[in-house]
């Protein structure tokens, strides 16, 4: 399972859950992250699961 | 074509769509509808809105969703703050947004909020507490229904 992350305006991240909707990761990339975002497709398991700080989560 | 009864052959029913036989495309007006509201359980005369879009997601630990209807993927934008993106856009954004939550992390009282509505997403916060001003809170359960 993948995520997709990028950047937000405020220089935290915002991490796209795909539902199994018929569309390939890529085709709900470029649907749903913000046009002219970059993005990144991750592995599900290099998103911190501990969400005590989750509003402070940077891009590395 | 005419319903045609024959006592060899049973019924030939019309055929008016261009597929094959007798389906559902070939029931119109007030059969189709009888058919429908029947199937539904519905009765009167109240017209049946349909759901639009629809999804159930755990917001807490690794957000996944559980299951969805025309949702092509929800955007974790923080604590207690999601968008539902649509597979197919609305067709403006006066749709109704219809949620619930269930908090297993606070164990409190939970509300659903609207943000941000547009065509292709719905933003929605999700507080907890009792507090005059309930912080955003994640949801174990967080379910988001569109009516339109």
């Amino acid at each position: 399972m993948n995520r997709i992350i990028y950047q937000t305006n405020e220089g935290g991240v915002a991490i796209i859950v795909p539902a199994d909707c018929g569309l390939t990761i890529e085709e709900i990339a470029a649907k749903d992250v913000p046009a002219g975002k970059p993005y990144q497709i991750v592995d599900v398991v290099d998103i911190p699961t501990d969400r005590t700080f989750r509003n402070a989560w940077e891009m590395t | 074509m005419a319903i045609i009864l024959n006592g060899t052959t049973g019924i030939t029913t019309p055929d008016i769509d261009s597929t094959a036989g007798f389906d559902g495309e070939d029931l119109t007006g007030d059969v189709a509808a009888a058919r429908i509201t029947g199937a539904l359980n519905a009765t009167g005369s109240a017209p049946i809105y349909a759901c639009r879009a629809w999804v159930n997601f755990n917001g807490t630990g690794a957000v996944a969703i559980r299951a969805a209807g025309n949702v092509s993927s929800i955007t974790d934008n923080g604590v207690g703050d999601f968008t539902v993106n649509f597979t197919t856009a609305m067709p403006d954004v006066n749709y109704s947004t219809i949620g619930m939550c269930g908090d297993l992390t606070y164990g409190s009282a939970t509300y659903l909020e609207g943000t941000t509505y547009s065509t292709t997403a719905v933003r929605i916060l999700t507080r907890s507490g009792y507090t005059a001003s309930p912080a955003t809170g994640d949801a174990a359960i967080t379910c988001i229904t569109i009516f339109r």
